[in-house]
């Protein structure tokens, strides 16, 4: 809309240019929203506002139907429409293009002035050629980049990479006027400082003691220490350490998911109760149909696993520390830990030619020529202990903890742990009745021993270490350090490379064979300390037991190529054991082809995992 | 409330009503559909009386409103729905209860008599109605596995006819064929036997000898040493069920997590499905022509014997809490089976109604180890608790439902 120009009288003399229409002046027009009127005219009269105010239904049909509508306008001071004529129309239009308002206005002419003659000379130069015209600006690009070229190593850049320069050292005790006489050097050190070279001096200055502020003198080293920090300023090269930009992500191993790795044990199954007292061992049938289990309730049971039911129960002499069933399937024997003997049962369990053939391998000895004095005696079961199953009894010098079978069935090991004597472990082979102790020196307290599934290797696990001895040469010939406070269990992995210790201090210590005397990995996912730990002898898994209640199995992936390393995941944590007077679980063991596992714990129960 | 047009019909013609949509109201549960049909058969026959019925749309089961349930399936509510009603069966009732001195390990009924195995090393026979018949003694072992060969009329004492030696593990399962002439057992050998169950009429006459020597009395006592006709192998570890799909093709489940269909004249296998867990237990319907499988994981599986495809589930029935040791197929009824488990229920399914069991039936104490139905619709599960139980279970009406 038009604003309507105004001048205001000064002095009252002017009419010229004063608005005839509405007298108001230069207000707001809402003023006057609640009065009929909207202002006055010249001669004082009001000026009403129309009758009708349009509104929004008349402002649309108007915008509809008026031709003219795009060239009304309304004006705010007589609250009326006024329609542009068509001078003023092509006013507006000029006005929005920029150009002058007054149409007869020619912004080219040339005006005669002073500057007239010279320009029109100008003009003649430029049509003779003889002043050239301006050439037209070349134009630079809009944007461009203003450091695009910079040397980054040129001064400015400097400015750009500031490094700030290292901070000054603050005064310690050294450089007070009155240190603590512990800071003042002695004799000889005073001497030694000043045969040092400058630069190997740990203080430039030697410290002084003086009794008040006043008697300190004036600082003779002032000017040699500005300048060596402005030297320090200005003429060190300074690089920046450029830190590595690393995703603490990425650092983390991509293991694969338990879901991938399947199958492993995920729930308890079954529930083998019967035993009164804490189950300390368990072993299973290499078939996999039975268990034997042994407690400290001075009883072995045999159970059946896919129902959970005791089929036998024998009493023997004293708490049963150990038990393992023969892992030659020809043969069934089980061999029994308790007190100072260990015992060979046949339980009489499968097919009958079996049992008969035991038998018949345990009656067909023939004693050597000469009877050499062994460590430990043999003794042929009769009579009811016969019927009971009792085939062979070996009677030690000391307690057996455990008892271990060689891979074929016919080497069996067992420890008889004391601290001070080197008749700790003894090798028996059955079919000749016959004892060795292999060891001459004793090397500590022995926890537990191994045979290698595979080769003539013998594991013996001590307090602190597990020494490796090959049988065949009588040598020692690996000892790997476990670093950890006592190992309690150990298992050695079927393809006979690598090795898993229990200890504790709740950490399980990986071994690759290969690798190192060193763990290769320390697992610490119990809580409290491990009591037996277990390979399966077709899957990739392993399970360890502890005070916790829990069996934790995890996936242990053991690769054929010497390249990679084993592969150890976390897959499972199994729990269902309950915590009897702070033991939880004793013994695992896996069931030798299904992948689950078997549990022992001090609640007297033996639980199936599958 | 909104109307869904429906269509009933029924296999049962004692039952039918008119073929006629009718309007029904969308929140309708099975009570009122129920209602709906007995109205109309009362209006048709007037001596009609109440009677439960329900319903199947699409072959699954209306377990709750019709609308909810035609939404959960995508099923559209503008077309006219197809409704199928069958007799509701009631849920089994606990009639008797055999009192054992030991684990049962298996069961199998006749048309008169209950054959059960247990783990006193001996075999019982009872009558239907719960009352010890005899006692099979002979077993030097638990008794894993009975079968019934043939009843004849029975002397006061039973004695053993034979004793067929031949398996180098455990024998844990054994089947009779449909002609009773062969039995076949699985063994943790890994192999099956194929045996003839047929006496000789020689073995009869050397029975009656009584001066024998002291040699062979001993084994007499056991029958007459018999070797089998046929040894099946391929299990890669024990074989844990066997059965007869028809007269000539033996089906074995195994630890090995396959189940082989091998044919029984040439000993040769023809199909092999393979799972992920142990079998359990197998069972086949010839009505349906399914087996069903019993695992250590808790599920009861569905499977076509005759499918070429290596590992083709048809469907999994899950409700248990632990393994599945026992399924059996009911021998009338071509949708229903029975599973027990080692969390000590017995549940009754539908195959068409796959989410839930028709019915729990929790009276063991201790883990179920094995069911059975008989012919005149009793159910019998016995388990580890010493008690075999017998449950009554029939449709409705006193005759056989659909």
């Amino acid at each position: 809309p038009i604003q309507s120009v105004c001048v205001l009288s000064v002095g009252g003399a002017w009419r010229l240019g004063t608005d005839v229409r509405n007298t108001v002046g230069n207000i707001p027009m809402e003023w006057y929203q609640d009065y009929p009127h909207i202002g006055y005219d010249l001669d004082g009269k009001k000026i009403f506002k129309p009758i009708r105010n349009k509104d929004e239904l008349d402002e649309f049909l108007d915008k509809m139907e008026n031709p003219d509508y795009w060239r009304t306008v309304h004006d705010k001071t007589t609250a009326s429409d006024i329609r542009l004529s068509d001078e003023q129309v092509d006013l507006v239009h000029r006005l929005q293009k920029g150009q002058f308002g007054d149409a007869s206005f020619n912004e080219y002419e040339i005006h005669s002035c002073s500057s007239g003659p010279i320009v029109s000379k100008m003009v003649h130069a430029i049509k003779m050629g003889w002043i050239k015209p301006r050439k037209p600006k070349e134009t630079t690009p809009q944007y461009y980049d203003l450091w695009a070229k910079e040397d980054p190593n040129a001064i400015l850049g400097r400015h750009k990479m500031h490094v700030p320069a290292p901070k000054m050292r603050l005064p310690g005790h050294e450089e007070s006027y009155n240190p603590p006489p512990e800071y003042l050097l002695t004799e000889e050190e005073r001497l030694a400082w000043e045969q040092q070279d400058p630069e190997d001096r740990k203080l430039p200055f030697l410290p002084q003691k003086h009794s008040c502020l006043r008697a300190v003198p004036a600082f003779s080293r002032f000017i040699h220490e500005r300048f060596e920090r402005c030297l320090d300023l200005y003429l060190c090269p300074r690089q920046r350490k450029m830190r590595v930009n690393v995703n603490p992500e990425d650092l983390i191993p991509k293991l694969p998911k338990p879901k991938d790795l399947q199958p492993f044990p995920t729930t308890m199954s079954l529930v083998y109760r019967g035993h009164t007292s804490l189950v300390r061992s368990i072993s299973a049938s290499p078939t996999g149909q039975w268990l034997v289990s042994g407690s400290d309730d001075c009883t072995v049971r045999f159970w059946e696993v896919n129902t959970g039911r005791c089929l036998k129960t024998l009493e023997v002499g004293g708490a049963v520390k150990g038990v393992a069933w023969n892992p030659n399937p020809a043969v069934c024997l089980v061999a029994v830990c308790f007190e100072s003997t260990v015992l060979l049962l046949n339980p009489a369990l499968g097919d009958r030619l079996v049992v008969g053939a035991t038998d018949q391998l345990i009656t067909s000895y023939e004693p050597p020529e000469e009877d050499k004095e062994q460590a430990v005696t043999w003794a042929l079961s009769e009579g009811p202990e016969h019927d009971k199953g009792h085939r062979l009894t070996l009677t030690h010098p000391k307690g057996v903890k455990q008892v271990v079978w060689h891979g074929k069935g016919d080497y069996l090991s067992s420890v008889m742990p004391d601290n001070t004597s080197n008749l700790q472990v003894l090798i028996h082979q059955v079919s000749k009745r016959r004892t060795q102790n292999p060891f001459r020196k004793n090397k500590g307290l022995v926890q537990c021993v191994s045979f290698h599934p595979l080769r003539p290797y013998f594991f013996v696990a001590t307090q602190r270490c597990v020494r490796v001895y090959n049988l065949i040469k009588q040598e020692l010939t690996k000892k790997l350090t476990a670093n950890c406070k006592w190992i309690s269990s150990m298992a050695i992995h079927p393809g006979g490379d690598n090795l898993i210790c229990g200890s504790y201090d709740c950490r399980l210590a990986w071994f690759d064979l290969d690798l190192s005397t060193k763990p290769y990995k320390m697992l610490r996912h119990h809580k409290k300390a491990l009591r037996g730990v277990a390979y399966h002898k077709h899957y990739p898994l392993f399970a360890s037991g502890a005070d916790d209640g829990s069996v934790i199995v995890c996936h242990g992936m053991v690769y054929n190529d010497l390249l990679q390393n084993p592969l150890i995941v976390p897959v499972k944590v199994l729990r269902g054991h309950q915590i009897t007077h702070d033991l939880g679980v004793l013994d695992v063991t896996f069931h030798p082809t299904q992948p689950w596992v078997f549990s022992s714990g001090a609640d007297a129960t033996i639980r199936l995992f599958t | 409330m909104s109307q869904l047009q429906t269509r009933f019909f029924t296999e049962n013609k004692k039952y039918s009503v008119d073929d006629v949509p009718f309007s029904i109201p969308a929140a309708s549960e099975v009570q009122d559909l129920s209602s709906v049909i007995n109205k109309l058969l009362e209006a048709k026959n007037g001596s009609h009386s109440q009677v439960e019925f329900d319903f199947l749309v699409r072959g699954q089961f209306l377990r709750t409103s019709l609308a909810s349930h035609m939404e959960a399936e995508s099923i559209s509510t503008e077309d006219v729905v197809e409704i199928e009603y069958v007799e509701r069966f009631t849920a089994p009732q606990p009639e008797e209860c055999m009192m054992h001195d030991d684990w049962i390990s298996s069961v199998e009924a006749d048309s008169e008599w209950i054959l059960t195995g247990s783990y006193d090393k001996t075999a019982r026979i009872w009558s239907l109605e719960g009352k010890a018949v005899m006692t099979v003694a002979g077993h030097t072992d638990v008794v894993k596995d009975v079968a019934w060969v043939k009843r004849e009329n029975l002397l006061n004492k039973l004695k053993a006819r034979h004793c067929c030696r031949g398996h180098a593990g455990s024998v844990d399962t054994i089947a009779t064929n449909p002609t009773r002439t062969k039995f076949c057992s699985g063994s943790w050998d890994k192999m099956l036997k194929i045996w003839s169950a047929v006496a000789t009429e020689e073995d009869e006459e050397l029975e009656e000898q009584p001066n024998r020597p002291r040699k062979k009395q001993k084994t007499e006592q056991l029958g007459l040493t018999r070797t089998p006709l046929m040894t099946l192998s391929g299990h890669n570890e024990a074989v844990s069920s066997v059965l007869w799909l028809d007269g000539e093709e033996v089906c074995s489940a195994s630890w090995d997590h396959t189940i082989r269909v091998w044919d029984a004249e040439t000993g040769e296998l023809k199909t092999t499905l393979t799972g992920s867990k142990v079998f359990n237990q197998l069972s086949y319907s010839p009505l349906c022509q399914r087996l069903a499988s019993g695992s250590t994981d808790r599920h009861v599986r569905l499977w076509d014997p005759r499918s070429k495809d290596g590992s083709l589930v048809l469907l999994s029935l899950t409700s248990h809490n632990g393994w599945v040791t026992a399924v059996k197929w009911a021998p009338s009824h071509e949708h229903q089976l029975v599973s027990g488990s080692l969390d000590n229920v017995v549940k009754l399914w539908d195959v068409r109604s796959c989410k839930a069991p028709l019915y729990d039936v929790s009276a063991h104490e201790d883990k179920v180890l094995c069911v059975d139905w008989t012919d005149s619709g009793l159910l019998l599960s016995g388990g580890a608790d010493n008690k075999l139980y017998t449950y009554r279970y029939t449709a409705c009406e006193s005759d056989a439902g659909a």
